[in-house]
């Protein structure tokens, strides 16, 4: 079993489709996957489970609904830390809002754009949870 | 002054992007009443509150803080931690940024306390216009517009918030949310002005505060004051609710067998019965109509003696909060010898 089988991946998204095909490809990428479909029942499950990356939708029962989530989120000690991945078609439908969170106005780490290209959702997934592997365990001599 | 206009329904993609800025604190339904909170989803708001149960102040001067640590050895340690967190502070009504306003007259005037100052500097202040219930008499004390006190201030237009940008922070708000915010027309502007002058009609109380210190000068000796002493039970609740009560305690709090603890600052209200008591157990005012007499001076003719101006925003939270309905406007318009309040 390598390594990253034990990293654990909430997806929070009010789209059942896309969190089961998500959630398919995530497992058979070995990683655990944990699902919420709203923006407080993912409050709930991170601060119980502290998974090792966040994927968050944003517009779910509210259309900023993702925002405030992210940023309740980093008000709670134990995820403040933990990586979050921003995945909205918002940009695309709400052509007057163009504040992208890439001008960093947002507590995120990665904002990907819907639709997702999964292997690269996998491969920043990995990036993350590598570094922060690498950062946890030092090569020895380092 | 810059003035923009933001829609309505960008308001939630606005206050989304000003959580940079800060925690985003809002009115939010408490019960059937109001309360500023953290905004954890955007239908929680409430822009169309009346009043919250307590006022801003709890920001800048909260109910209980610990000012300093004590302990055998290390003396007395101020308690800083905190201080520095950001806070956006959206949808405050003009009577609460004149309430602000004062309470800098305070805490941040001749006599700086650096509790206060450090969460004034940390807090952003969003305003947003209100319409007066049958309890607001802020117009009477000048406080339903602000010119200052504020980073941003919403005026509803219709679609529209008509925005006045105070401060150079509201400035790198209006920025930060890129191209929400748009130039005002000249419609919109006269849309403003409409608004303004049926607001001002809406208002159902009045209190003439002209001559109000003289005449409370002449109404020293007063049978008012003994009837008021009377119906109030010292309980406290119009100071806590009052935007400008600054009145607090502060006492170590010593626990036995112990050599450290905190040095506390609470509120504290001029009507409870041990307020002017001293060492000794002299108690300058012992009575209740001395203590609620009190009250009325410091607010009406105090206050204007040290800042020109009475320490009475108009938020009518007080009539709101007594048990045993004492009215401010009531008790004005009586010294006044004026019965009807509400018909002008």
């Amino acid at each position: 079993m390598s390594l990253e089988s034990k990293k654990k991946i909430l997806v929070v998204d009010d789209d059942a489709d896309f969190v089961e095909s998500v959630s398919l490809f995530l497992e058979h990428n070995n990683f655990t996957v944990l699902k919420a479909r709203d923006g407080s029942q993912g409050l709930k499950v991170a601060r119980m489970e502290k998974p090792d990356l966040i994927l968050m939708d944003v517009m779910m029962n509210e259309r900023t609904e993702g925002f405030f989530t992210v940023q309740e989120m980093r008000r709670t000690p134990e995820l403040a830390a933990t990586p979050i991945f921003i995945l909205s078609a918002l940009y695309e439908t709400q052509a007057g809002f163009r504040v992208k969170p890439q001008s960093s106005w947002l507590a995120h780490d990665e904002f990907i754009a819907k639709p997702v290209d999964m292997q690269a959702l996998l491969e920043k997934i990995r990036a993350r949870l590598g570094a922060r592997q690498a950062a946890a365990f030092p090569a020895e001599g380092a | 002054m810059k003035i923009l206009k933001l829609p309505k329904n960008k308001l939630d993609f606005f206050t989304s992007v000003v959580q940079q800025f800060g925690e985003v604190h809002a009115p939010v339904e408490q019960n059937g009443q109001f309360a500023f909170q953290p905004v954890r989803r955007w239908s929680e708001v409430r822009l169309d509150y009346n009043r919250t149960i307590l006022p801003p102040k709890k920001y800048f001067l909260p109910p209980r803080e610990t000012l300093l640590q004590y302990a055998g050895d290390a003396g007395y340690v101020p308690v800083m931690e905190g201080l520095d967190k950001k806070i956006v502070l959206f949808g405050v009504h003009a009577c609460d940024v004149y309430g602000l306003n004062l309470l800098d007259l305070v805490f941040a005037g001749a006599y700086r306390d650096p509790y206060y100052q450090a969460r004034r500097r940390n807090t952003a202040i969003i305003g947003i216009e209100c319409t007066p219930d049958e309890h607001c008499f802020c117009r009477s004390m000048r406080a339903d517009f602000v010119e200052q006190g504020f980073d941003l201030f919403f005026f509803d237009i219709g679609d529209y918030y008509f925005t006045l940008v105070g401060t150079a922070l509201g400035d790198d708000m209006v920025l930060a949310t890129g191209p929400l915010f748009e130039p005002v027309s000249h419609q919109d502007v006269e849309e403003y002005k409409r608004r303004s002058a049926l607001k001002r009609e809406a208002f159902r109380l009045h209190v003439e505060i002209r001559d109000l210190p003289e005449i409370f000068e002449m109404e020293y000796s007063s049978d008012i004051w003994q009837g008021l002493g009377e119906r109030c039970l010292s309980c406290g609740a119009c100071s806590m609710v009052c935007p400008t009560c600054y009145c607090y305690e502060v006492a170590d709090e010593v626990q036995l067998g112990s050599r450290e603890g905190p040095r506390a600052r609470t509120w504290d209200s001029c009507l409870f019965a041990t307020h002017a008591m001293v060492a000794g157990g002299e108690n300058f005012r012992k009575t209740r109509p001395s203590r609620v007499k009190f009250r009325f001076y410091h607010k009406q003719r105090g206050f204007v003696a040290e800042y020109g101006r009475p320490g009475c925003v108009g938020c009518g939270r007080c009539i709101v909060a007594c048990p045993v309905k004492i009215d401010v406007v009531e008790v004005l318009n009586q010294l006044r010898s004026v019965q009807n309040v509400a018909s002008r």
